[in-house]
């Protein structure tokens, strides 16, 4: 990417910079103008650097996205596996191929980083109304509860969706949960939906007992539970009649 | 009636939304008044993120129900379904980037487009221990929260400065505003389901109860 070969490890190089461009140049052929763009990218991401990298280049290639917070979430996993089976090789290996697997696991779900499609058929709203359906579809008894009690699962599902629930658990059970979902043949959006109905299932005789807040603060802070019993549910959840087709064209 | 009450007794339970850029602080601010925490490497709030505590004002037991929102441009969009019911807003802004401090007239504009009109804004210069790269007065700051009809202070999370205060100015507040208008308050646990929050609208009494009831 542009500026690796700078050694200050900076995101110009001084020969990218043609006489006359400066940094008060406002144009959008600056170069300077561009470099602020990145640094303001850089300054949000603030991670380790290889994985800025990935997210800035990410961000670059995905200008209507750019960077979201909580991408660093999603990436972290994979550059660290990436990273533990290349240990005393070229780190940059693992640099290269976290960057490419992030590209290809987010294909899926880029769209719900993208505020513009908030409202259509692959934003955020959608899947959490496929999610919402998937649970009324296997326990109607707790969907109910949950609606009545007005527990919009866009205050809990929003974040376990969008960042592939790696702020729900710790690395150990975020590793056993990806293997779970990209295994499944049925993709990983959809399997991902299928994991977080069975979170609220394996939790559902605290949810049936609760209010609003202790319902709420017990969603957003998961609980330690079986792992292998949430996706042993997941397996066994029946599919609702409007079936979820994420990649279906119609 | 006795009825199931999941968590503790209180009085009145006010909603309360944190708003403002990303890395102001909010939620090094909440969980220092929830849990008297901070921590420097707060993750990114991605969303919404929830707490409670509960307070005394005038020998009432106040429980506000805290929502700390997602700053980030991106998350902004969908903040809206996490003002509904709000009766008070924490708008926060970093006392040492001024851009955040301009950015609180567009969250003010957002926050009231979404809210009562009578709900109580408390304007938050936070981070005050940087004081040696300062970039914003407090003159400008409460000149402004003046003309926005807020009140304002300065916090620091990180020393745990103002802050208990800041919040329980709010909360306070609040309870005083409702206490002008019901003088009677009701206790009947199903005029409001449990979760939700005392509507200031000085135009309808009736939707302004306390204890709201049980599951």
């Amino acid at each position: 990417m542009p500026g690796r070969d700078n050694e200050a490890g900076g995101l110009l190089c001084r020969r990218e910079i043609s006489n006359g461009d400066h940094p008060l140049c406002l144009g959008n052929g600056s170069i300077w103008n561009q470099y602020f763009k990145d640094a303001e990218i850089v300054e949000q991401i603030d991670r380790d650097e290889a994985m800025r990298n990935i997210l800035l280049l990410f961000a670059k290639l995905n200008p209507a996205i750019g960077y979201v917070q909580g991408m660093n979430e999603v990436l972290a996993p994979l550059y660290y596996v990436f990273r533990m089976n290349q240990e005393g090789e070229d780190a940059s290996e693992a640099e290269a191929d976290s960057f490419e697997c992030f590209v290809q696991l987010l294909s899926g779900s880029v769209d719900h980083f993208c505020q513009q499609l908030d409202n259509s058929s692959v934003g955020i709203h959608s899947t959490l109304l496929h999610f919402s359906e998937l649970l009324k579809a296997n326990d109607g008894e707790l969907w109910r509860h949950l609606d009545a009690s007005k527990m919009n699962p866009q205050f809990y599902a929003f974040r376990w969706i969008t960042l592939l629930l790696t702020q729900e658990f710790e690395l150990s059970s975020i590793m056993r949960i990806w293997d779970y979902l990209l295994s499944n043949p049925s993709g990983v959006q959809e399997v991902l939906l299928r994991v977080c109905c069975a979170m609220l299932l394996c939790v559902r005789h605290e949810l049936v007992c609760g209010d609003f807040i202790s319902n709420l603060k017990l969603l957003q802070h998961y609980p330690e539970v079986d792992l292998e019993h949430v996706l042993d549910v997941a397996s066994h959840l029946k599919t609702p009649v409007s079936s979820y087709q994420p990649y279906s064209i119609i | 009636m006795a009825a199931y009450r999941a968590d503790e007794e209180y009085d009145y339970l006010f909603k309360v939304v944190l708003i403002g850029d990303a890395g102001v602080g909010k939620t090094n601010l909440l969980s220092r008044f929830a849990r008297d925490e901070f921590s420097f490497e707060t993750k990114s709030t991605i969303g919404v993120e929830f707490a409670t505590r509960t307070i005394h004002v005038d020998g009432k037991l106040i429980k506000a129900q805290i929502w700390d929102t997602a700053g980030q441009d991106r998350y902004r969009a969908i903040t809206s379904a996490y003002y509904r019911g709000s009766v008070g807003a924490l708008v926060v802004f970093d006392l040492s980037r001024r851009v955040t401090f301009e950015n609180t007239a567009r969250w003010l504009q957002e926050l009231r487009s979404h809210t009562d009109p009578n709900i109580v804004v408390m304007l938050v210069g936070n981070k005050a221990d940087l004081r040696h790269i300062r970039a914003v007065s407090v003159e400008e700051a409460q000149a402004f929260a003046r003309k926005e009809k807020a009140f304002f202070t300065e916090t620091s999370a990180l020393e745990s400065i103002n802050v208990a205060d800041a919040f329980t100015g709010v909360l306070t507040q609040i309870y005083h505003v409702v206490g002008r208008k019901v003088l009677a308050i009701g206790d009947d646990p199903s005029a409001l389901p449990i979760g939700q929050t005392i509507n200031i609208d000085m135009k309808d009494d009736r939707q302004a109860a306390n204890k709201a009831g049980c599951c």
